[in-house]
């Protein structure tokens, strides 16, 4: 989808979907094969795959607490797919131009301001990770409990710094609030389609209101 | 001991590395410009990165250490003390070598670049691996430290050690020249033969051989000893 506004709208839709019922992520699911092109970016498997892990321990705790498990593992699966492919998928400016739209120049560049860093840390501590990793590797540290707990910690404090260290950059360039930014978007009529087919099963799960909120 | 590269292919992100020769005991330096594919090459050696093609083969080599070109992707640890103790050494004696005592508890990152280096510089020098892999060692060093550096690896007694490194004022004295040009790796063979040869020479060696003397090897003192020698 080349219109981030459908995009985010589809995907915010289809998250709300799954999120409610088994057969709205199974919805998304199918929506998301069918309409995602092939040439749109998605998120490597080895990044994904730990991400799988964690729901899926978390569902079998769910499960071996008498909650239904299962459900939850469609659920969140069928989200985590939607954002790894809105993650992947938007370029720089993209939310920023999004927020201007939506909200205007000033709250909207606010907003987008705040995604777009947000987008930004997401990558830098990607990379982070794999440079601490490779660290590791170098001093012979084997992973485990106690060596990723101060690790993570690591991590924590960096990105704190980092955006302590771009409050201060926007401050010395006189930033307060709001910009001007003039977004312009191209749409085609599939993604128009396509939207409008995310919008419908959306509102599927919400007439069949059978598993509502139920998480565990 | 030695290490032995065989026609080794590596491409990524539309660069392509390829060379081979072997880097036996002694002092290596590998030159050449930014993004040639120094770092490349050192992850290939230490086994961090697997070629497409050809072989890197370690003989007699029990340990390995790859010290990467900005120190502060090496860190692990909250404190300084714990960061020198993560490499598997006695804190008190890097911090000793590394004149950081006083910065023991303090983070890591609010040393300065420099420091951090140091730090690094010191565990790698008091690990003495036998292959020791050394990415841009003086970058972010003041002349001082960076005579530190070529000190302590003239020092080490035994092993391989390869510098890969574009620095052109301050050199260690070093046994073989190899160079990285456009990714591929050139060796220009044993010092001093590989003086005359090598492309990407400092300014002061350059000017010493234009003026026909013969410097033994290539610090700035080796070229200094040159050109008064046929000035006598």
């Amino acid at each position: 989808m080349q219109d981030p506004r459908l995009r985010f709208l589809s995907i915010a839709v289809l998250s709300l979907a799954s999120f409610l019922s088994v057969w709205g992520a199974l919805g998304a699911l199918v929506w998301l094969v069918v309409a995602r092109r092939r040439t749109d970016a998605m998120l490597q498997p080895r990044v994904l795959l730990p991400l799988f892990a964690m729901v899926g321990l978390t569902a079998l705790v769910s499960a071996w607490g008498g909650g239904n498990g299962l459900s939850y593992f469609i659920r969140m699966s069928v989200i985590l797919l939607l954002a790894a492919w809105a993650y992947a998928a938007t370029a720089e400016g993209e939310a920023l131009a999004v927020a201007v739209w939506a909200f205007g120049n000033r709250a909207g560049f606010d907003i987008g301001l705040i995604a777009e860093m947000g987008l930004a840390g997401l990558g830098i501590i990607r990379e982070e990770i794999e440079q601490v990793g490779l660290a590791m590797r170098l001093k012979g540290i084997r992973p485990g409990l106690r060596s990723i707990v101060p690790l993570a910690l690591n991590l924590v404090i960096t990105e704190i710094r980092r955006a302590d260290e771009i409050a201060r950059l926007l401050t010395v360039r006189g930033y307060t609030a709001g910009g001007v930014v003039c977004p312009r978007f191209q749409t085609s009529l599939n993604e128009i389609l396509a939207s409008i087919s995310a919008f419908l099963l959306g509102l599927l799960p919400a007439l069949l209101l059978r598993d509502v909120f139920i998480l565990v | 001991m030695r290490v032995e590269l065989g026609e080794v292919v590596f491409g990524r992100d539309g660069f392509c590395l390829r060379g081979s020769g072997t880097f036996g005991e002694g002092i290596h330096l590998v030159s050449g410009p930014v993004g040639s594919g120094k770092s490349t090459l050192a992850l290939l050696l230490a086994g961090l990165l697997t070629p497409d093609r050809g072989t890197v083969r370690r003989q007699d080599v029990k340990s390995v250490l790859l010290l990467l070109q900005f120190p502060e992707h090496q860190v692990t640890a909250p404190t300084v003390a714990r960061e020198a103790a993560s490499w598997g050494i006695a804190p008190d004696e890097v911090l000793a070598l590394a004149e950081l005592e006083e910065r023991a508890d303090d983070d890591p990152f609010h040393l300065s670049r420099g420091e951090l280096k140091r730090l690094t510089l010191a565990c790698a020098f008091i690990k003495c691996p036998d292959l020791l892999l050394l990415d841009e060692p003086f970058s972010s060093l003041d002349c001082e430290t960076k005579r530190w550096v070529c000190g302590m690896i003239e020092e080490r007694g035994s092993g391989t050690t390869i510098i890969f490194s574009h620095e052109q004022s301050v050199l260690p004295r070093v046994d073989a020249i190899w160079e990285m040009e456009d990714g591929a790796l050139i060796g220009r063979g044993s010092v001093p033969g590989a003086i005359s040869s090598w492309r990407h020479a400092p300014a002061y060696l350059t000017y010493a051989l234009e003026r026909g003397a013969q410097p033994e090897n290539i610090r700035l003192s080796d070229a200094r000893e040159a050109l008064c020698r046929i000035r006598d």
